[in-house]
């Protein structure tokens, strides 16, 4: 049968045969389309228990669906399909199919806090919002996000020197990130760094960048952070059940 | 008053009502028609009760055992009322054996009747042998013998509850909220995981009703501490694919329907008038209300009176009630037969 209103169906529940016969009658192309059923047909009672092992994903399981983390949220007043209280009623069920069609907004919570605030069972949606980015991409779901790159990087230096050097981080950030290093931005921040500051201090600046000095006596702490870090990572990883890392 | 009161039923109410008119030196006479007393929590075997958390055959024990062999009360087990005549301040009650009772007033403190799930065949109960109610489970727990599957013994992984089963329901003429049943439901889940932490428990919800401090000790507490599932949706039908139980209906949240399988699926059984009560209603003399229950004559000014002079009622045999709320309501009639003057009525008129 021809399906009219073909707009109102999702593409991948809609099945057609090129060519089919049945009982000598030739149903081949539209005559075949039949839409699949949409009924959900089992939970997954894991998928809760993986996200709640993830750091801020711990009260998940409090939820009661009153949508008040929805109604306070900044994103979602931007972009309705941006629906925390929804998400958590899926991973609540385990439906990870529904979840991955909104894997590519979910890492877009820009962490206000708000839904926090209006939550009356203490969740932390905004926790539960950074445990869920983090899932996906330990479950390989989506790239790294920006802010993962970002802290990455800046984390990166400080493990292996002691200290942080701004420039390089935000020339790094922007490479992993794949983003152009002339960033409109940073041109006129650079700009005006020359034109106001002590020509000492961009003279100090400009040697860091060269030199690259690192805390004294770092390499102790280095291995105590690098063992805490693998342990916490390690720790994550079961959470979910992946295997290897990153 | 010297003649004794008559009380009927032995169920909370009706001993909170004996204990208390035997305390301030009144003579009872406790009509029960099982052979033992005790009402609901004891004859179906409940186990551990809300809000206290103790056993029932301990809490409501105790309540027997004040009352049974107490001087001043007379209780007459496997009996039933025949006939209830004469004036308020002095009524006959002959029993099913013949036996006559004199009395100055009396207290119906009947109960009520657990919903029958077979009225409910969309739900499977009596169909396939996993499908259970609250009471068989709160038997399997009372009894020690754990939580299993009726047909082969396993320890089930995944188990439904079905709210409002024979509640809140005008296919079936019932309009009613059975008020104990949430409150009821999210402790046994909460029992089930304890006893076994592997099965997963999901309750299937139209609201959750359960009222004042049980939020916080049993919605929460069932969530928080034990990772029950709630899934707004009213339950279409219980079918079977050959292993296990399928739950069908719509998830109201996602607007989906859904078709999930179960090892267990138990009904929360809502309170039904006693089946009794048309004889009951006939052989006193006292009114029904709309939904079958003992009527009662006002709301605040006299709490346990029934449209007869001289006849009280208390507890769930007015509709729904906790077993609490039903001693209390024990007491109150206790209190109004103590009161009760027959003249009373005639300077009232
Ligand atoms: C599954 C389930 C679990 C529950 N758990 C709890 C809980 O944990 N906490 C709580 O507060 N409440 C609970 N309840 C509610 C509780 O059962 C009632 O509140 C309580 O039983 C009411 O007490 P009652 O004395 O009014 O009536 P009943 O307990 O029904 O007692 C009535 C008595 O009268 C007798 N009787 C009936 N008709 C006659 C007659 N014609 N002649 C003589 N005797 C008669 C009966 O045999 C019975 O002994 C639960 C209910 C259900 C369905
Ligand atoms: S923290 Fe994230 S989810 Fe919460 S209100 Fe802000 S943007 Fe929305
Ligand atoms: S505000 Fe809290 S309880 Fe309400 S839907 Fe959001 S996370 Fe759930
Ligand atoms: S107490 Fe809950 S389960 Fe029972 S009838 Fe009311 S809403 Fe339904």
């Amino acid at each position: 049968m021809p399906i009219h209103e073909k707009s109102l169906i999702r593409k991948e529940n809609l099945v057609e045969n090129e060519s089919l016969v049945i009982d000598g009658v030739d149903v081949s192309g539209h005559w075949s389309t039949f839409i699949t059923g949409r009924s959900l047909t089992d939970y997954n009672d894991d998928m809760q228990d993986e996200i709640a092992a993830l750091p801020g994903g711990e009260n998940i399981h409090r939820c009661w669906q009153c949508g008040s983390c929805t109604n306070a949220c900044t994103v979602n007043a931007v972009n309705p399909e941006f629906n925390p209280r929804y998400w958590i009623y899926l991973i609540r069920l385990g439906m990870e199919e529904e979840l991955l069609r909104d894997k590519d907004i979910i890492w877009q919570c820009v962490s206000c806090n708000k839904c926090t605030y209006a939550c009356p069972r203490d969740v932390v949606p905004e926790g539960v919002m950074k445990a869920t980015a983090h899932w996906l991409e330990l479950k390989g779901h989506t790239p790294k996000s920006p802010s993962t790159e970002f802290d990455e990087e800046f984390s990166g230096q400080v493990i292996k020197t002691g200290k942080i050097e701004e420039s390089r981080v935000i020339m790094n950030f922007f490479r992993r990130t794949e983003q152009p290093l002339a960033q409109p931005w940073l041109v006129a921040l650079i700009k005006g760094l020359a034109f106001r500051f002590p020509v000492f201090y961009l003279m100090r600046m400009g040697m860091a960048v060269v030199r690259r000095p690192r805390t004294r006596n770092w390499a102790k702490s280095r291995r105590a952070i690098n063992e805490y870090v693998q342990e916490v990572e390690a720790a994550n990883r079961a959470a979910v059940g992946a295997k290897g890392g990153h | 008053m010297t003649k004794p009161v008559l009380i009927v039923g032995g169920g909370p109410a009706g001993l909170s009502a004996a204990h208390a008119l035997a305390s301030a030196g009144q003579k009872v006479v406790l009509v029960e028609k099982e052979d033992r007393l005790g009402g609901a929590p004891i004859l179906d075997g409940y186990a551990k009760l809300v809000p206290s958390h103790e056993w029932a055959k301990d809490a409501i024990g105790a309540m027997v055992d004040r009352v049974q062999g107490r001087e001043g009360v007379d209780v007459r087990l496997n009996a039933q009322v025949q006939s209830f005549e004469g004036e308020p301040g002095a009524f006959t009650a002959t029993l099913k054996d013949g036996t006559k009772i004199e009395a100055g007033s009396t207290i119906l403190t009947t109960g009520f009747t657990h919903f029958d799930s077979v009225n409910k065949p969309e739900w499977g109960f009596g169909t396939f042998p996993d499908v259970v109610t609250t009471v068989q489970v709160e038997q399997m727990i009372s009894s020690g013998k754990g939580i299993r599957c009726p047909s082969d013994g396993r320890v089930p992984d995944r188990v439904a509850i079905l709210l409002c089963v024979g509640s809140r329901d005008r296919q079936i003429g019932r309009e009613w909220c059975s008020k104990i049943c949430c409150t009821v439901s999210a402790n046994i889940a909460m029992e089930i995981r304890e006893l076994s932490p592997k099965t997963n428990v999901y309750i299937y919800y139209m609201d959750i009703r359960t009222f004042g401090l049980y939020e916080g000790d049993y919605y929460w507490a069932s969530q928080e501490e034990h990772k029950v599932k709630y899934i707004k949706a009213r339950i279409a039908e219980v079918t079977s694919d050959g292993k296990r139980l399928l739950v069908k209906g719509e998830d109201t949240l996602i607007k989906r329907p859904v078709s999930i399988p179960f090892d267990m699926v138990v009904h929360a059984i809502g309170m039904d008038p006693n089946v009794d009560n048309m004889t009951i209603s006939s052989v006193f003399g006292v009114d029904l209300n709309k939904y079958g229950y003992i009527a009662k004559q006002s709301t605040y000014a006299h709490l346990a009176e029934t449209n007869r002079p001289g006849v009280f009622v208390a507890g769930a045999a007015t509709g729904p009630e906790t077993i609490d709320d039903s001693i209390a309501q024990g007491q109150a009639a206790a209190m109004a037969a103590l009161n009760f003057k027959p003249a009373g009525k005639v300077a009232a008129e």
